[in-house]
C-alpha cells in the first residue's frame, strides 16, 4: 500500500493538470475523465479491446524495459515490431499451405529472429564501434517505414486495398481465438507467457544478475569479470525479440496481413509505461494495463466528445513526470 | 590549550553541516592566524574538507558564524570567496584536462571586462606570478599532459592569480615525492613571507610538525585540539586524532606492530610478472608476501593493476599466476583466485542500483556456491549476506536493502567485506585505504598483515609512501610505467625512493 | 552540368538550415554538459506553433518567434528538471519529445481541426542580398535565399566567435568540461545551463518552424522526420563544434537533396530505398565520427555541488 500510494498521488496530480488543459478547451471534464477511465470496463467489447491493445503495449514496454536494466536506451522497437512483423507475414505468405501446428509457430518464431536481427544491427554497432544505440535504434526506425512500404507495395501487394497492405497469411498462421465474441486471440497468452519468462530471466538466472549489475554500473561489472560489451549487445537483441514477437502477433492475431501503420504509437507508449515503471519488471504489466485503458478511453473521448485523443498523450507524459518527480520526493 | 594567537584573518564559530544521516561538522571552530600556516590535522572523515568548503563557498553551513578580519560575512558560493579573497587547492584537482594552463586559470576571472579573450598577455602574468612563488609552470602547456606534482601548482596559481590572501590547501603532499613536498613547504613559507595566510589540511603529523605554525585537531566534526608547533608533541597529537577509536599503543598505523616479525616469504612465486623492469628482469611476489608498489600517481599504477586483474592483456608485462599464464580477461583473473580492491571504489566496485547482498557476491557470482548451473541462487547469496553485514559492522535493514542507501562508510566496510571474504590467491590492493577513517584504515592493515600471515600474497600499490613502508616486505618503484628499482623491508630510504620516483636516480 | 551543380548547392543549402540549427542549439547545450534528446518533439511543436502563429497573425516573423519562444519553453522544462531537480536528463529528454510529439497535434487539431484541404501559410520569399546576389555563381549559390539562410550562417560564425574567443565561451566550456572546476572559479553552473538549454531549445523551436515556412506551408503529423534524430547525429558528426555542424549539416542536406531528387526522377530502384538513404547514411558516417569525436566530458551529467560521493 505505501508503495502504490505514490503512484496515486502522481496520478491524481496529473488528472488534475490535465484537467485545467481540457477545461480551458471548453470542455466538459467529469465527462471526459469518466470517458477515459471506464469505457473499458462497460461492455464486454471495450474490454476485449483494452486487451488487444495491452498486448502489443505488454511487449513494446518489455522491449524497452530489459536493455534499460543494463543502462542502453532501445528506442527502436518500433521498427522491431515493424521486421518482426514483415518476418511472420512473409512465413505465413509463403508457408500458406503449411498446417497450423506447424506454420503457427513458424511464424511466430519468424517475429523474434526477425525482430531481434533487426536490433543486432545497434546492437553490432554499440559493440563494435561505440555507436550511441539510443540514435541508431531511432534511425533503423525511419528505415523500417520504407522497408514495410517496399514489402506492402511491391513484393505480396493486395491490389483489391487501397491502403499499402499485403495479401493475408494463411490459414494455419492465425493465432486462435480465446472468445469468438468479442474476439479476443491467444496472443494475450503469448505476452503473458512472454513477461513472465522475462522476469524469471531477471530475477532467478546467473546471467539476469550479470544484466543488472551491468545496468547498474558498467565499470564496477567489467572489473568483475562480467563481460559488458556483451551484455550490451545481448539486451539489446533480446529487446528486438520481444518487440518483434508484437509484431508478429499483430500479424497473426490482429489484422492477418502486414499493414503499413500497423505499429500505431505503441513504441512511445512502450517507453512511457518503462519509464512509469521506473524499470522494474514486475511492475510493467500493470502499468500497461492502465495505459491501454487511457488509450481505449481517449479514442472513445474522442469519437464521443471530439476531443482529440492526442489529450491523453499530454495525461501520460504529465503521469510520467509526476511519478519521476515523487521518486524525488522520496529521496529526500 | 591556549596558545599565543596571532591576530585573527578567519574565524569560524559553531560551523554544523549535515548531509542526510551524516553529521559531518558538529560546532567545529577554526581560528586562523594573519601570516601563518596552520595545520588541520585529522583523520578522513574528521570534517577538515567540510570546514574548508564552508569557507570556501561550496558548502551551505547549516549553522555557525564565520568572520573575515573581524567582520561577519556570509560567503554564498564560491564567487564571494574569491571576493574576499580566499583561495583553495582541492585533493582533486578541479582543472579542465583538455584546456591550457591559462585557460584554466583565467576562467571566470573579471579580465577588465572585455569582451574578446586575449591570452597573451594573461600567459605572461601568469608565468611571473608563478615564477615568484616558485611555481614554475608553462602557461601553454595542455593540463591533461603535465604531471600531477605540476598540476598542482596550476592549482595554486589559479588560486594566487585571483589575488588569494587566504590560501587552503586541501592534503595537498598526497601525490607529491618527498623531494617534491619540500619545495611545496619551500612555496608556501615564500607566500607567508609575501603575508599570506596559509590552511594545511593533513592526516600525516609529521607534515604539520614540519611547517605548520600552529596546529588544529579535528575528529567527528569538532575542533578537539588547537596549539602552537612549539607545543606540540607527537603523542598528544595523535591521542586527539584518534579519541577513544581505537587502542593507539596496540595499533599497526600508529607502531608499525605485527609489521616486522611475521613469516618471510616463502615457496614458488605466486605472481610473474615479465616485462615490466626496466632491467629486463622479472617481478615476483610469493606466499607471506606485500609487494608495495610506490610511484606518483599516473605513472603506470592503473595500467599495472589492471593487466593483473586481466583487463589489459600485455600492457604492463606478461602475468603468470601460480606458473600458469592468466588468460579469459578479468573472468579468467576471477576465476584464478585474483581479488581486486580498486582505488575509486564508488567507480569500480559499487552497484548502486542493486542489493546489499549482490553487492557482496559482485565477481563470485559465478562460483558455485552462489550459481547453480544457469540458475542464481538468491537464498544463498542472502545467508552469505547476512553472515557478512554481521561480521563486516555493515548498518543496513538487510541484505536485499538497495545499496544505495548505505552510508559512506558502509559502503567502504562493504568492499571490504566483498574481498576478504573470499579466499584468494592474490589479492591486488591499489589504495585501499583512500578516503578511510583511522579506525577503518586499521582494520584494513591488521586485515592485509593478517592475509600475509595466514600465507597470502598481495600485490600493494599505493601513492601514500608510509603506508608502503610500513606494510611491505618489498617496494616496486614505478616511473613512467616501468619498475625502475625494488627495494627490500629496512633498506629503503625514503629521499631514495622519492629519487627513483621522480625518475632521477 | 555547372547548372545542375549551382542549383544543387543553392538547394543544399536551403536544406540544411533546419539540421544546423537544431544541432547549434543541441551542441550550446551539450557544452554546458546537458544532452537533450527532445529535438524532434520541440521541432515538432516548432513547426506546429510556426504555422498556427503565422495563421493566426498573417506575420511569417512572429510564427517564427512563436515558434522559437514555445521551444524556449520546452528549453526550459529541461534545464529546470535536469539542473534544478536533478532527474535523469534522457528520460526528462523523452518525456518532452513525447509531449512535444502529442502537443505539435494537439493545437493543430485544437485550433485548426479536422479539415479536407487544410489551410496554407505563405512560405518566405527568396530575398536576394542586394549587389551580391549578382555576383556570377555565388550570387546564385549564396545569396539568393530566404532569410533564415542567411540568419543560420550568422549564427553559426556568432556561436564560434563567442564559444572560442570570448571569456563567456571559457566559462561556458568549463562547465560542460569540468562543473567542479567552472564552479569554485565562482561561474554559475545553473545559469550557464539554464541560458544554453534555453537558448538550444529556442534554435530547435525555430528549426522545426522552418518546415512548414519553406517546404510545405502547412503543418502535418509526419513533417519532421526524423530531422530532429538526425541532428543529434550531425552534432556527434561535428564534433560539438560549431564550424564543423555546418561542414557536417552539409553533408546531411546533400543527401537528403539527392534522395529526393532522385525518388522524383526515378534512378531504377524502388523509391523507398532512396527514402532509406539519409538515415542509413547517417548511421554509416557515425562509425568515423564516434571513433575521433571528444564529446564534453561532462555530457550527460548533472552536477550536484554538495552531492559527497564519499560521507
Amino acid at each position: 500500500m505505501r508503495r502504490a500510494l505514490p503512484y496515486v498521488l502522481a496520478l491524481a496530480a496529473a488528472f488534475a493538470v490535465a484537467g485545467v488543459f481540457v477545461a480551458a478547451m471548453g470542455f466538459n471534464v467529469p465527462r471526459a475523465y469518466a470517458t477515459i477511465l471506464f469505457t473499458s470496463f462497460r461492455t464486454p467489447a471495450g474490454f476485449a479491446q483494452t486487451l488487444l491493445k495491452f498486448v502489443p503495449l505488454l511487449l513494446q514496454a518489455l522491449a524497452f524495459t530489459v536493455p534499460l536494466a543494463a543502462r542502453k536506451f532501445n528506442i527502436g522497437g518500433e521498427g522491431q515490431l515493424i521486421v518482426g512483423g514483415i518476418g511472420a507475414a512473409g512465413a505465413g505468405i509463403l508457408l500458406a499451405g503449411l498446417p497450423a501446428p506447424v506454420l503457427l509457430p513458424l511464424v511466430i518464431a519468424a517475429g523474434l529472429v526477425f525482430g531481434a536481427l533487426w536490433a543486432a544491427i545497434p546492437a553490432w554497432l554499440l559493440y563494435r564501434f561505440q555507436i550511441n544505440e539510443i540514435l541508431t535504434t531511432v534511425l533503423m526506425n525511419f528505415v523500417s517505414f520504407s522497408l514495410i512500404d517496399f514489402v506492402a507495395t511491391a513484393v505480396w501487394r493486395d491490389p483489391a486495398a487501397g491502403h499499402p497492405t499485403t495479401v493475408p497469411i494463411g490459414a494455419g498462421a492465425r493465432l486462435p481465438l480465446l472468445a469468438a465474441s468479442p474476439p479476443l486471440h491467444s496472443g494475450l497468452l503469448l505476452a503473458l507467457l512472454a513477461a513472465g519468462l522475462v522476469y524469471v530471466y531477471m530475477r532467478r538466472t546467473t546471467a539476469g544478475y550479470e544484466l543488472a549489475a551491468t545496468g547498474a554500473n558498467p565499470r564496477a561489472a567489467l572489473i568483475h569479470g562480467i563481460a559488458v560489451p556483451r551484455i550490451f549487445m545481448l539486451a539489446l537483441v533480446l529487446g528486438g525479440a520481444l518487440a518483434g514477437l508484437s509484431g508478429a502477433i499483430e500479424v497473426a492475431g490482429v489484422h492477418h496481413r502486414l499493414i503499413e501503420g500497423m505499429q500505431s504509437n505503441y513504441l512511445l507508449l512502450g517507453i512511457i509505461i518503462g519509464l512509469i515503471a521506473r524499470g522494474q519488471i514486475a511492475a510493467v504489466p500493470f502499468v500497461a494495463f492502465f495505459i491501454a485503458v487511457l488509450e481505449v478511453g481517449a479514442s472513445a473521448m474522442q469519437r464521443t466528445m471530439m476531443i482529440p485523443a492526442e489529450m491523453v498523450f499530454i495525461v501520460e507524459a504529465l503521469v510520467l513526470v509526476f511519478v519521476l518527480l515523487s521518486d524525488l520526493v522520496r529521496r529526500r | 590549550m591556549q596558545s599565543a594567537a596571532p591576530e585573527p584573518v578567519v574565524q569560524m564559530e559553531g560551523m554544523r553541516k549535515v548531509f542526510g544521516p551524516v553529521v559531518a561538522l558538529d560546532g567545529a571552530d577554526f581560528m586562523l592566524g594573519s601570516r601563518e600556516i596552520h595545520g588541520l590535522l585529522g583523520g578522513n572523515g574528521a570534517g577538515k574538507t567540510t570546514l574548508m568548503n564552508v569557507l570556501y563557498g561550496l558548502y551551505r553551513p547549516d549553522a555557525g558564524r564565520i568572520r573575515l578580519r573581524g567582520e561577519p560575512v556570509e560567503i554564498r558560493g564560491p564567487a564571494d570567496a574569491i571576493r574576499h579573497r580566499i583561495g583553495m587547492v582541492h585533493q582533486h584537482f578541479l582543472q579542465v584536462g583538455s584546456f591550457t594552463v591559462t585557460e584554466n586559470v583565467v576562467v571566470a576571472a573579471p579580465l577588465g571586462g572585455r569582451l574578446r579573450l586575449d591570452l597573451r598577455s594573461e600567459q605572461t602574468r601568469i608565468r611571473e606570478l608563478a615564477d615568484r612563488f616558485g611555481l614554475t609552470v608553462d602557461p601553454r602547456a595542455r593540463v591533461e599532459d603535465l604531471p600531477i606534482g605540476i598540476r598542482q601548482r596550476v592549482e595554486i596559481v589559479k588560486a594566487l592569480y585571483r589575488g588569494a590572501r587566504v590560501l587552503i590547501l586541501d592534503e595537498p603532499t598526497t601525490n607529491l615525492t618527498p623531494q617534491e613536498v619540500d619545495g611545496l613547504f619551500r612555496s608556501l613559507r615564500t607566500m607567508v613571507e609575501e603575508g599570506l595566510s596559509v590552511v594545511f589540511i593533513t592526516h600525516k603529523i609529521r607534515e604539520v610538525l614540519a611547517v605548520c605554525d600552529r596546529i588544529s585537531v579535528m575528529r567527528d566534526g569538532r575542533t578537539v585540539l588547537t596549539q602552537s608547533r612549539a607545543e606540540g608533541a607527537e603523542e598528544g597529537l595523535v591521542r586527539a586524532m584518534v579519541g577513544g577509536q581505537l587502542d593507539t599503543r596496540r595499533s599497526v598505523l600508529f607502531t608499525g606492530r605485527d609489521a616486522e616479525g611475521a613469516p618471510a616469504p616463502s615457496g614458488e612465486p605466486v605472481l610473474r610478472l615479465e616485462g615490466l623492469r626496466a632491467d629486463g628482469g622479472a617481478i615476483e611476489v610469493r606466499r607471506s608476501e606485500i609487494l608495495g608498489i610506490a610511484g606518483v600517481a599516473g605513472n603506470g599504477q592503473t595500467e599495472l593493476a589492471e593487466s593483473l586483474i586481466g583487463l589489459r592483456p600485455d600492457s604492463a608485462g606478461r602475468v603468470t599466476i601460480n606458473g600458469a599464464p592468466l588468460v579469459g580477461g578479468p573472468a579468467g583473473a576471477m576465476a584464478r583466485g585474483i581479488i581486486y580492491i580498486p582505488e575509486d571504489r564508488l567507480d569500480e566496485g559499487f552497484l548502486p542500483t542493486a542489493s546489499v547482498a549482490e553487492n557482496l557476491v559482485l565477481g563470485f557470482h559465478r562460483r558455485p556456491e552462489y550459481s547453480r548451473g544457469r540458475l542464481f541462487n538468491r537464498r544463498a547469496v542472502l545467508d552469505v549476506a547476512r553472515g557478512l553485514i554481521r561480521e563486516y559492522n555493515i548498518r543496513t535493514p538487510g541484505p536485499e536493502e538497495a545499496a544505495a542507501n548505505l552510508s559512506g562508510g558502509n559502503i567502504q566496510r562493504l568492499m571490504l567485506a566483498r574481498a576478504f571474504a573470499h579466499p584468494s590467491t592474490l589479492l591486488v590492493a591499489h589504495n585501499p585505504t583512500r578516503g578511510l577513517d583511522i579506525p577503518s584504515t586499521e582494520f584494513v592493515y591488521e586485515k592485509l598483515l593478517a592475509l600475509r600471515a595466514a600465507g597470502g600474497a598481495v600485490v600493494l600499490l599505493a601513492d601514500d609512501l608510509d603506508e608502503l613502508l610500513l606494510l611491505s616486505d618489498r617496494i616496486a618503484v614505478l616511473y613512467r610505467g616501468r619498475v625502475v628499482g625494488v627495494r627490500e623491508r629496512g633498506r629503503a630510504d625514503r629521499y631514495e625512493l622519492g629519487r627513483m620516483m621522480s625518475g632521477v636516480a | 552540368m555547372a547548372e545542375q551543380l549551382i542549383t544543387f548547392t543553392g538547394l543544399v543549402l536551403m536544406t540544411m538550415v533546419p539540421y544546423v540549427l537544431a544541432s547549434q542549439g543541441t551542441m550550446l547545450g551539450g557544452r554546458a554538459g546537458v544532452f537533450s534528446v527532445a529535438q524532434e518533439g520541440i521541432m515538432l511543436v516548432g513547426a506546429s506553433v510556426g504555422f498556427l502563429g503565422t495563421y493566426a497573425t498573417g506575420s511569417l516573423t512572429a510564427g517564427a518567434v512563436l515558434a522559437m519562444a514555445a521551444g524556449g519553453l520546452f528549453g526550459l522544462a529541461l534545464a529546470y528538471f535536469t539542473t534544478s531537480l536533478k532527474m535523469n536528463q534522457f528520460v526528462i529528454g523523452l518525456a518532452l519529445f513525447f509531449t512535444g510529439l502529442g502537443l505539435s497535434t494537439l493545437l493543430y487539431k485544437v485550433t485548426i481541426g479536422v479539415t479536407l484541404t487544410p489551410p496554407l501559410i505563405p512560405t518566405l520569399p527568396v530575398e536576394p542580398v542586394p549587389v551580391l546576389a549578382r555576383l556570377p555563381v555565388l550570387g546564385r549559390v549564396l545569396f539568393s535565399h530566404n532569410v533564415l539562410v542567411y540568419l543560420t550562417l550568422l549564427l553559426s560564425a556568432a556561436l564560434y566567435y563567442v564559444l572560442y574567443h570570448t571569456p563567456a565561451g571559457l566559462a561556458l566550456r568549463s562547465v560542460g568540461e569540468n562543473p567542479m572546476a567552472a564552479d569554485s572559479l565562482g561561474v554559475n553552473v545553473g545559469r550557464v545551463r539554464y541560458v544554453t538549454v534555453i537558448i538550444g531549445g529556442a534554435l530547435m523551436g525555430l528549426a522545426g518552424a522552418y518546415l512548414p515556412m519553406v517546404y510545405t506551408g502547412t503543418f502535418t503529423e509526419g513533417i519532421v522526420r526524423g530531422r530532429g534524430w538526425l541532428a543529434i547525429a550531425l552534432t556527434f558528426f561535428g564534433g560539438w563544434t560549431p564550424h564543423l555542424i555546418v561542414l557536417g549539416a552539409v553533408f546531411f542536406a546533400a543527401i537528403e537533396v539527392l534522395s529526393f531528387g532522385a525518388q522524383i526522377r526515378g534512378i531504377g530502384l524502388p523509391y523507398q530505398f532512396l527514402q532509406m538513404l539519409p538515415y542509413l547514411a547517417t548511421i554509416l558516417i557515425m562509425i568515423p565520427a564516434f571513433r575521433r569525436v571528444r564529446v564534453p566530458a561532462f555530457l550527460g551529467q548533472n552536477y550536484h555541488r554538495e552531492r559527497r560521493t564519499q560521507a
